[in-house]
């Protein structure tokens, strides 16, 4: 083959591709209906239960035959993954399921689109967030932090509660030794449990930590049992959502974004009040299952735990508990009831829950064609109407609507839905601000030191105290 | 080589000459293409303008190339490959890193020379993490050298079940980075953990191996050196099995005694193979990235951060882009430091030898 016949090869097969190409630019107006719409979501039930529905009864209003194609990842590594795409400038997502603390971060790099104006445009939408409760409405959608700029929509409300075990604290025998050993009922029902402070939660993790070959409600251990367990790991946010709950709760405070530039971090965080809020967290952890001394006692090694049969109660969010009544994945699936998580009792006997949401918003990117913003437009619509609602919330699902939530059907769904709307009004969320990722590992890691014992509750929030002053004063966020 | 010149003797030099199999001048001109591209345009639009002129150069040079260096030819698609995945990143990364640059912020990149190599070298957390690196390493490669070395000696000998043994030896070096990963963080975990199941047999207390530093490195370095000690058991193999029989039997003639054989007569033969797996062990090592991720996330606290997490930390969470490809650009210094070091041991040892 000489190089003129072998250049001439090479324009022929380049001219075929160049042919192939247009057709396939011509072929795709035949199915010029079709939108598809990309989607990251965190990889769990809440997001699992949606495509489902979506895939089953999802009809576009327009006609056209909208695909959504979700990319599930691991919650995790979700935040590192979806950062990457963002910045990364490949715009392979029209929409995200975002954790609302995601917010400033994507808001200031330019990736999600602000939505006033769809929901400006559209007076139905317009209603059903004005008929939302106000604390996911603000965490998941507003940025800076309550302010009247919208950024989302409510995905997956979500907070968390005390799933304990009805063959143990209903077990009689327990019962009467917990009464002799205590002086005090051992809680029952969900509404006795309701009433459960941490000095009580304290007791359970004391009561229940059996050996293995003691007996527990009758039965002979064959492991070793724990009484309680809550979020105490080193990853991601798996020990700030639970700290933050103390901290509320005795009065202290985390450095407030709504108080900037005037708010400081140095004798906010490291108030008196947050040393004890977190010295009572640390001394929960001693009656909780070992690996919470590895720093990896995150909410999914605490649901493992639970659903395996280790420990007789757990704080966690509700978007584990459809697993924990499926008899598939879970030991304990016909022994589980659900209460409004422990609080501190106040001086006036009333118990004070103040906690860290959870949930998350659906954003839209900045990049989203006309077409796809209205097709999502009308998805989210779909999602928030309340039939849509209902349904998702008869599946383990929840929902920030008002009317939806406060229908007498609700309760009826799933059990744990009695703790929705008394356990709403307690919630509060941590920072906003483009910077939060790094004051939430540098708190990891000064929170890690403390579970696992290598400091005090005073040492540990100083670090953290002084690294945010510092960081916050650098990124403008305090000014003197 | 069978280059033809129709160069004239009139016609002007043939770097000047406007043809397409005028390689040099494509390469000038895309370079000067370029760098006007990235002054004057938009990133994107330099971009793309970048990269037609990288094309055009590209294909001046095949065409030049073609019927006369098909070896050459054969290669560079590969090189190519090599190019624009490799090295073109790395040279972006090491001018990035003279720049202050966030991924996430919309501000472009700000020029400030040595800055963040300044700032790097005088920050007491980075030294921090090298040493934790350092100790990390010294000790993995330690054990994975004595440990490869001992097995070697054992599968050097023949005996009955070798081949099925060797093979399952070598398994650990064969298995990806996240299920050893996910193997050992339950294989640790105290509740459900072989390992505390076991302790818990003898001592009635849940065994609780990753709550304390010490603890924590060693089931690191544990994990690691399972993994790779097969490696080094290879390499090493590979040198007692080219080792001649004829000179045993001299030595047992001589009544060498067992030590001065291995001494005079093994060693020799798989010092260098030796040097190689501790060359590239200890590179690897350098790097320990997903064992320590997987099993502690650096913790307790940050007592097992190696380097490497630092930079993902640095990179990917905080999105300190340039700031992460400076402490890049040092790791990679220390390293091809660390390997010409190794070199002219070797080297030199060969040379006295």
């Amino acid at each position: 083959m000489t190089v003129k016949t072998m250049l001439k090869g090479l324009a022929t097969a380049s001219a075929m591709a160049a042919v192939m190409t247009v057709a396939g630019a011509s072929l795709a107006p035949a199915n010029a209906e079709e939108v598809v719409l990309r989607m990251a979501v965190p990889d769990w039930p809440p997001t699992r239960i949606m495509k489902d529905m979506f895939d089953k009864n999802y009809k576009a209003p327009s006609g056209k035959d909208v695909k959504l194609e979700i990319d599930f990842i691991p919650w995790p590594d979700y935040y590192t993954r979806l950062n990457a795409s963002l910045t990364s400038g490949e715009q392979k997502y029209n929409m995200a399921v975002s954790d609302s603390q995601w917010l400033g971060a994507f808001i200031e790099g330019g990736y999600y689109r602000k939505v006033n104006d769809l929901i400006d445009a559209d007076p139905d939408l317009k209603a059903t967030l004005a008929d939302m409760h106000p604390a996911p409405l603000q965490a998941y959608a507003t940025y800076p932090y309550k302010s009247e700029n919208y950024y989302g929509f409510p995905q997956m409300p979500d907070i968390y509660i005390n799933y304990y075990r009805t063959d143990i604290f209903c077990n009689e025998e327990e019962q009467a030794n917990f009464q002799a050993k205590y002086n005090q009922k051992l809680p029952c029902t969900p509404e006795e449990m309701d009433n459960v402070d941490w000095d009580m939660y304290e007791k359970f993790g004391e009561f229940f930590m059996r050996k293995k070959g003691e007996k527990l409600a009758g039965q002979v251990l064959d492991d070793d049992f724990y009484g309680i367990a809550y979020q105490a790991g080193k990853a991601y946010d798996f020990s700030t959502m639970q700290i933050n709950a103390f901290i509320w709760q005795y009065g202290g405070n985390i450095w407030d974004e709504t108080q900037a530039p005037k708010g400081h971090a140095e004798g906010v965080v490291n108030s008196p009040e947050a040393v004890k809020a977190l010295d009572h967290y640390l001394r929960l952890t001693k009656y909780m299952p070992p690996v919470v001394k590895t720093g990896s006692m995150d909410i999914f090694k605490t649901d493992e735990l639970f659903r395996e049969g280790k420990v007789a109660s757990h704080i966690e969010w509700i978007g584990f508990a459809e697993s924990t009544i499926n008899p598939q994945t879970s030991k304990v699936s016909d022994k589980v009831a659900f209460a409004l998580p422990p609080g501190l009792r106040g001086e006036d006997g009333q118990i004070i829950r103040w906690a860290n949401i959870g949930g998350q918003p659906f954003v839209i990117m900045t990049w989203s064609t006309d077409e796809q913003i209205k097709e999502i437009t009308d998805f989210v619509k779909w999602w928030l109407s309340p039939e849509v609602q209902h349904q998702y919330a008869a599946q383990g699902g929840q929902s920030a609507i008002k009317s939806v939530y406060n229908d007498p059907k609700y309760v009826t769904y799933r059990p744990w839905n009695r703790t929705w709307a008394p356990g709403l009004d307690w919630q509060k969320d941590t920072w906003h601000i483009p910077e939060f990722f790094e004051l939430l590992v540098q708190g990891q890691e000064q929170y890690d030191l403390a579970i696992t014992g290598k400091q005090d509750a005073k040492t540990t929030l100083d670090n953290i105290a002084a690294f945010q002053e510092k960081l916050l004063k650098e990124a403008g966020h305090i000014q003197d | 080589m069978t280059s033809v010149t129709t160069t004239g003797a009139k016609s002007p030099p043939r770097i000047l000459q406007p043809r397409l199999d005028n390689w040099p001048a494509a390469f000038i001109l895309a370079i000067i293409i370029s760098i006007l591209a990235i002054a004057l345009l938009p990133p994107k639009a330099s971009f793309w303008v970048s990269l037609a002129a990288c094309a055009l150069a590209a294909a001046s040079a095949v065409y030049n190339a073609w019927g006369r260096y098909k070896g050459g030819l054969l290669v560079a698609p590969a090189i190519a490959l090599l190019f624009v995945m490799n090295i073109f990143p790395l040279l972006w990364s090491l001018g990035l890193s003279f720049f202050s640059y966030r991924a996430n912020r919309m501000k472009p990149p700000a020029f400030i020379g040595l800055d963040n190599y300044e700032k790097i070298l005088t920050d007491p957390t980075v030294w921090d993490r090298l040493q934790t690196t350092a100790i990390m390493a010294i000790l993995t490669v330690a054990v994975q050298m004595v440990v490869g070395f001992l097995l070697a000696l054992l599968f050097s000998k023949q005996f009955p079940l070798r081949r099925y043994l060797l093979i399952l030896v070598l398994t650990p070096m064969m298995l990806s980075y996240v299920a050893i990963g996910a193997f050992f963080r339950y294989y640790y975990e105290p509740t459900f953990g072989l390992l505390s199941q076991f302790v818990r047999m003898f001592t009635g207390e849940p065994f609780i191996l990753l709550a304390t530093t010490q603890g924590a490195m060693a089931g690191i370095v544990f994990a690691d050196a399972w993994m790779w000690s097969p490696f080094v058991m290879l390499l090493v193999l590979a040198g007692l099995v080219s080792v001649p029989k004829y000179l045993y039997e001299a030595a047992a003639i001589d009544r060498l005694s067992g030590w001065r054989q291995f001494w005079n007569i093994t060693f020799p033969y798989i010092r260098g193979l030796l040097m190689l797996a501790l060359l590239f062990r200890t590179i690897e090592a350098f790097k320990l990235f997903d064992v320590v991720f997987l099993l502690t996330e650096g913790g307790p606290g940050t007592s097992t951060e190696t380097i490497a997490i630092y930079v993902y930390r640095q990179a990917i969470q905080f999105n300190k882009t340039s700031d992460s490809t400076a402490i890049s650009y040092i790791l990679l210094f220390t390293v091809i430091v660390l390997t010409n070091l190794y070199l002219y041991l070797a080297n030199r040892r060969a040379r006295e030898a």
